[in-house]
């Protein structure tokens, strides 16, 4: 339909000749050979100006686009056909040019500025993000999240590094002296598990029972805000202090782990603990670990710029990092749901580490198979 | 920080500013970004102003704060809870509406919040390409790193735990000083995503003025040659506020006004012709058609004079250019 519009454009405005080029010398001698004394004599014609008659030439093309963009401003893209669509990007390309030859030969204040407010609301309007939400969304599950995973593997593993180095140091600490356990893990008033606590206590809190449903939700508000979310958003957004941060945040995460699991080991229900932790750890822990990668990344890029400016290779790194990070958001999210319903619904140790690490090997299926090309 | 004074800096900064040419001082706006778009034809777009920005950020704020408090009404009213439980979950869905709110709505609407739209503001890319997802994205997770996360921290760790309540606070007011400390008031999510907060710009095509078909005055060309872009461009804005005045005393004005404006031109071109006093707008109406005509080829003859200062100028960068 709107096809019919397009033909009518494009010669249309082809045709016209550039002033520089078509346009004899202005008959300026009629303004100039007055006599002596300078006579107020009537120009006629003549003093129709060349910038007056370029802007007369165009102006109706530019209204039009004025018209698309005004459009496209308050409705969105979508309101335009494709003709118009395709209309409206000729027509900012000429307004463009016209901009660019009235800067050279007009002096109008007013159509400059109109033109440069004209050129840039196109410009901003056929320039727009093209990307719907939806596709965004899409493209960032089906292929850009795992595609940036598997790009910052090595930071990755030395995420994971980081952690099991520190649960290794924390259990070797227990070992050597329990009193350790009070200094590394932080412990709520009411919490009995401690170096003096007994196995049937530990096994206590391993398997309580299911309390109301709105206990649980208020657990999931809970965690949230709880420790593990914050130390995943702040392994993340410190990493760009050159990764020391993120490494003392997971090592000190490390150490608390591995005093907690020593502990449990210690008294005899090691695999309890581990069905346990299971359920939602493998996926919380795991969204730390993801998140001190995109930590270090971003660190990494800090600290060995290569040929770059810091800055910018600070920024070429965040690319994926944030990817990770929205991955590890993601994870911790549902880590929480895990915990707030999965934990206290959930009393069979084996069932327990079938979903936890059934839960965590999607996560890696997911990383290493979803967005290769083939 | 020199010693010398803020007096004397201020003075100097004063010389500074007298020197730099009238148009410049007259036509830059305060704070301008310039982009280059794909079709090479360097564009200026206007900074947000803070006032503007924290007005926007105030309107998205209202919103999604009234979206949560209706949802949170609403879960309340279906189940029954404490009031500890109301409060958690208000923290946490307002977390959870607002963050795709700006992201989801800066994609849709290309760059514009709602409270954007509102204060006519947009996000660009800094460097002149289309905003990307990744930037949007971004910009807006770092807005909750920045602000929000710490602010819901501070509200609730501050009864316990004051050496980290007064923490998060110290970082909460350094944040929002990063765009009071940079050029292109870009917070640190602007930064980090290359985008730049932007005025949108108001298109709005005034009439022609040289567009008289009958001039009654003729100028010869020493009438012409003493002004520059800048007065032509003063004498354009006079013109078209002429035509909007209204009422009796604003047509006295108007009147005075134009007879000072066309005895200073007649003083300076030596025009010796007597204008009428009911022809002072006819007579200035031609002079701003035959002086853009002349100044107009003038420019397209390479020669572009900026003001009246024109002939000193080019007297002043003679002796240079033999020296050099």
């Amino acid at each position: 339909m709107s096809f019919s519009e397009i033909p009518r454009t494009g010669p249309k405005t082809g045709r016209k000749p550039e002033p520089e080029r078509g346009a004899a010398p202005r008959p300026k001698g009629t303004t100039g050979t007055t006599g002596p004394a300078g006579e107020p004599r009537p120009t006629a014609e003549a003093a129709i100006l060349r910038s007056a008659r370029f802007r007369s030439e165009r102006e109706e093309d530019w209204q039009r686009l004025d018209a698309l963009v005004a459009r496209v401003e308050r409705r969105g893209p979508r309101s335009l056909d494709f003709g118009e669509a395709r209309t409206m990007a000729t027509l900012y390309r000429q307004a463009a040019t016209s901009l660019s030859v009235a800067r050279a030969i007009s002096l109008d204040r007013a159509l400059l500025s109109y033109l440069e407010a004209l050129v840039t609301r196109a410009y901003l309007a056929v320039y727009a993000p093209q990307e719907g939400l939806g596709g965004a969304l899409w493209r960032f599950l089906a292929s850009s999240a795992s595609q940036a995973m598997r790009g910052l593997w090595p930071f990755m593993l030395a995420g994971l590094a980081t952690m099991m180095l520190g649960g290794l140091t924390g259990w070797l600490l227990f070992l050597e002296n329990e009193a350790w356990y009070d200094v590394l893990v932080p412990r709520g008033p009411d919490d009995v598990r401690g170096p003096e606590a007994t196995r049937e206590e530990l096994l206590s809190v391993i398997y309580d029972g299911g309390g109301s449903t709105l206990d649980e939700l208020s657990a999931f508000a809970a965690f949230l805000f709880s420790n593990n979310a914050r130390i995943a958003i702040f392994a993340f957004a410190l990493g760009a202090f050159a990764c020391l941060p993120t490494f003392i945040l997971i090592f000190y995460q490390g150490l608390f782990i591995g005093c907690f699991v020593a502990l449990h080991v210690d008294r005899g229900v090691g695999l309890d603990l581990f069905g346990w932790l299971s359920i939602h750890g493998v996926t919380e822990l795991g969204a730390i670990v993801v998140a001190a990668g995109a930590g270090y990344a971003v660190g990494f890029g800090v600290l060995f710029p290569g040929r770059e400016h810091r800055r910018t290779a600070m920024a070429r790194m965040a690319r994926p990092a944030v990817k990770a990070a929205i991955v590890a958001a993601l994870m911790l999210f549902a880590a929480a749901v895990l915990e707030g319903f999965g934990r206290q619904l959930i009393q069979d140790t084996t069932t327990r580490i079938v979903i936890g690490w059934g839960i965590g090997g999607l996560w890696l299926l997911w990383w290493l198979a979803a967005g290769r090309r083939a | 920080m020199s010693r010398d004074g803020w007096w004397a800096r201020r003075k100097a900064r004063r010389e500074a500013r007298r020197a730099a040419s009238a148009q410049n001082r007259r036509e830059m706006p305060q704070r301008v970004h310039e982009v280059i778009p794909p079709e090479g034809v360097p564009l200026s777009l206007t900074i947000a102003s803070m006032g503007a920005r924290f007005g926007a950020q105030l309107f998205d704020l209202l919103l999604t704060g009234l979206a949560s408090v209706a949802l949170v009404i609403a879960i309340a009213l279906l189940v029954d809870a404490s009031w500890n439980l109301i409060g958690g979950l208000l923290a946490l869905l307002f977390f959870f509406v607002r963050a795709p709110y700006y992201v989801a709505t800066e994609l849709i609407y290309g760059g514009r919040t709602p409270g954007k739209r509102l204060m006519r503001l947009r996000v660009i890319s800094a460097d002149g390409r289309s905003l990307a997802t990744y930037a949007v994205v971004l910009r807006n997770l770092m807005k909750e790193a920045e602000v929000f996360v710490p602010g819901t921290l501070l509200l609730i760790v501050s009864a316990q735990d004051p050496v980290s309540a007064i923490l998060m606070l110290s970082w909460i007011v350094i944040v929002l000083a990063i765009p009071l400390c940079n050029k292109r008031r870009q917070r640190l999510g602007d930064i980090i995503a290359r985008t730049i907060v932007v005025e949108e710009p108001q298109a709005l095509l005034m009439p022609e003025l040289a567009e008289r078909q009958k001039a009654r005055f003729s100028f010869q060309p020493h009438h012409l040659d003493h002004y520059g872009a800048y007065e032509l461009q003063t004498l354009e804005r006079v013109l078209r506020a002429a035509t909007e005045w209204r009422g009796k005393s604003a047509q006295i004005r108007r009147d005075n006004t134009l007879a000072v404006i066309v005895g200073k031109i007649r003083a300076r071109t030596d025009y010796v012709e007597p204008v009428a006093e009911a022809d002072h707008l006819a007579f200035l109406e031609d002079f701003y058609a035959a002086q853009r005509q002349h100044l107009e080829a003038r420019q397209l003859m390479g020669e572009r004079r900026a003001d009246k200062h024109h002939r000193t100028a080019a007297e002043a960068s003679q002796p240079d250019k033999e020296r050099s």
